[in-house]
């Protein structure tokens, strides 16, 4: 099935009976068709564990249940939408960048602190998007949002990438994060901002960066 | 050199696209602007606040409206015009003896062939005639047909279908948080609950945005009975309507 | 030798083979391999003034980026545009310098008067030399040839930069008077005559002037 791209900024989803979609809520730009938008509270399927990170977030991302037989356009603020299309892979996604996703995707939210110690909490607080992080995995396609145009970047094992914080949108595959400061980063941003760590991404897979230092 | 493409006086587009966010008008005549969307222009030009002196006279022809005037110049000479609005998409649009119904803050030139009506939708105003003119959106234009519900915000215009109507998703409102929304207003309206309608034939112009861009002025509407909007008893009618209310505090 | 390319048309990728390069403080995106980065303040090693004043008047910061591998540089979701100097000059809005490779020189040049007027400050950044320079803009920049016998008028606001041998002036374009009497003020145009390159954008800055 998956997303259409109808512009930059603009995808179309078509639906149908038994195969429900998520989406952020407000992300619905015009449909045809018999379809019904239904806000979730627990935030998807992710059930008791997303909810709890869903609150932790201070509802950060509220989504909604797109269901029915039709065909629906998608798009916020403006911004790039960049369609990921998964097979059988993770995908870590910040809860505020999801646009959306097809509902053959199994959703779940991640502690990052679990991943990298009191690191991955550090890590949470550079981003300022909470120290939960949205995963999606199995077959199906996903539409995230982004500032400005993105920048997909290979990693390997024998290429680790380093992402600014506030520039860092997603990432797929087998990937292990960790902070890092380069050589006279803290001097010129200041040590005790958090944005003295940049965020390096080693292993298997991709990342994905938009072109801008500003959040969404 | 890899740099971009260096045009000239010569080599710019004639009443086409210099890229997806400008557009350069081949002026020979007249042409009207909206206030504070040209950024360069080769040539001998001259522009004019509209509605004075000597232009007074196009009010009257092109502008049927005479209170949004002030926010519109007059472009005349010869030479080649650079239009773009904060590098939101440009596309011009050509009407053959139609008519077409935009946005009025996406709106930002057109040719003195056409004439310019306030809408009887707030916020919109109708093209109508023979000729060329610039719009702006954020994203690209996209093009459907009816039957399709769309939310306001993501409107840019119509051509030759019917006004839209309102549609209430009801399933939404009556939801658990929709209602939460609906009684208190928390976390603010979304075109989940309250699309325009379009049936009929013709064509909806679309584009990917939630935040619309800044209203212009459309001028008011003369007070007096059954004028929608006019008359003391007509706003109090709409009032009456939450999603309607909610739609023109957004847009207004 | 530092390469630029660009990534797609808001990024911009620096190949660095040892060597360094002077972008604009925190547009780093990301980077590949070992890098070093510095903060130059104004005046300093021998920089005179890539610092300048930016439209608020606050002071533009520069780093220094040095080392092996690929760097990324974006700024605000802009539009990136390469510019090749060969001993040339560049003059160009500070705030929308992003890259510069390491042989070019930076400097100020006073614009007393279209700076005055448009209450976007008082100095321009010049870049000399040869060598590669990136600007950002809202929007892909346009590049204008300018000739003897087609002056060009640009809104202030959509000012980027330009090159050659050109002569600026600050001029008033429209007056408006209008049926209700306000707006009534007049807006301003830069006439760049003579010969050379003028970058502008498909948007414009806040300017007092810029009206049209």
């Amino acid at each position: 099935m998956g997303f259409t791209r109808i512009s930059g900024k603009m995808i179309e989803a078509q639906v149908v009976p038994g195969q429900p979609l998520y989406s952020q809520r407000g992300a619905m730009l015009a449909y045809r068709g018999e379809v019904s938008f239904t806000p979730n509270l627990t935030g998807g399927q992710g059930g008791v564990m997303s909810a709890l990170g869903r609150r932790a977030r201070g509802e950060a991302a509220p989504l909604m249940t797109v269901e029915g037989r039709g065909s629906v356009y998608f798009g916020h603020g403006g911004h790039h939408v960049h369609v990921v299309d998964l097979a059988g892979s993770l995908l870590h996604v910040e809860a505020d960048r999801l646009l959306a996703f097809e509902g053959s995707l199994r959703q779940g939210t991640v502690f990052l602190g679990s991943q990298g110690g009191v690191m991955g909490m550090v890590r949470g607080q550079a981003t300022g998007q909470g120290l939960f992080t949205t995963t999606l995995e199995g077959h199906g396609s996903v539409a995230v949002l982004a500032h400005g145009g993105v920048l997909e970047l290979p990693v390997t094992p024998r290429r680790a990438v380093h992402v600014d914080p506030q520039a860092y949108v997603a990432h797929r595959g087998d990937l292990r994060n960790r902070l890092s400061t380069a050589l006279g980063w803290r001097d010129m941003v200041g040590r005790g901002s958090g944005e003295a760590f940049q965020l390096e991404l080693s292993g298997q897979g991709t990342v994905y960066v938009q072109a801008s230092e500003e959040k969404l | 050199m890899n740099g971009p493409v260096v045009f000239d006086a010569h080599t710019l587009p004639a009443n086409d696209n210099v890229h997806a966010y400008a557009f350069s008008v081949d002026l020979d005549g007249q042409w009207f602007l909206q206030k504070g969307k040209m950024i360069a222009y080769f040539g001998d030009i001259r522009f004019d606040g509209i509605g004075h002196g000597p232009l007074d006279h196009l009010v009257a022809r092109s502008f049927h409206s005479p209170l949004h005037a002030a926010d519109w110049v007059v472009a005349q000479g010869r030479g080649k015009l650079l239009l773009a609005d904060r590098a939101f998409d440009v596309n011009s649009f050509d009407l053959d003896q139609g008519n077409l119904t935009i946005r009025s803050g996406n709106l930002l030139a057109f040719e003195e062939s056409l004439s310019l009506k306030q809408s009887i939708i707030p916020g919109f105003v109708t093209l109508i005639g023979t000729g060329k003119f610039v719009a702006a959106s954020n994203g690209e234009v996209h093009f459907v047909e009816p039957p399709i519900r769309v939310d306001p915000q993501a409107l840019v215009g119509w051509a030759d279908c019917p006004s839209p109507c309102h549609h209430y998703d009801h399933g939404y409102l009556r939801g658990f948080l929709g209602g939460l929304r609906a009684m208190t207003g928390v976390g603010g309206a979304s075109g989940e609950e309250h699309q325009f309608e379009f049936t009929g034939a013709g064509t909806v112009l679309l584009q990917s945005s939630e935040t619309v861009m800044p209203e212009q002025p459309v001028g008011g509407t003369p007070a007096g009975g059954g004028t929608p909007g006019g008359g003391p008893g007509a706003s109090g009618g709409l009032g009456g309507l939450g999603g309607l209310a909610r739609w023109a505090e957004r847009s207004g | 030798m530092a390469q630029f390319r660009l990534q797609d048309g808001k990024v911009l990728a620096v190949d660095l083979t040892g060597d360094a390069v002077r972008a604009k403080n925190g547009s780093m995106i990301a980077y590949e391999g070992d890098m070093t980065f510095k903060k130059l303040t104004g005046g300093g090693d021998g920089l005179r003034g890539m610092v300048t004043r930016r439209l608020t008047g606050e002071q533009l910061e520069v780093m220094e980026v040095k080392g092996h591998g690929t760097c990324y540089f974006a700024d605000a979701a802009g539009d990136v545009s390469l510019v090749t100097l060969q001993q040339d000059t560049l003059h160009v809005e500070a705030s929308n310098l992003l890259c510069t490779a390491g042989g070019l020189r930076t400097g100020t040049t006073f614009t007393g008067l279209r700076g005055a007027s448009q209450g976007n400050g008082l100095f321009t950044t010049t870049v000399e030399g040869t060598g590669q320079a990136a600007l950002t803009s809202q929007g892909p920049a346009i590049v204008l040839r300018v000739t003897p016998q087609t002056p060009l008028r640009v809104d202030p606001g959509a000012y980027l930069a330009h090159s050659g041998r050109l002569r600026q002036e600050f001029q008033s374009g429209v007056t408006f008077r209008t049926l209700l009497g306000d707006g009534s003020g007049e807006a301003f145009q830069i006439r760049f005559e003579g010969e050379g390159l003028v970058y502008v954008q498909p948007s414009e800055r806040e300017t007092l002037g810029g009206q049209v």
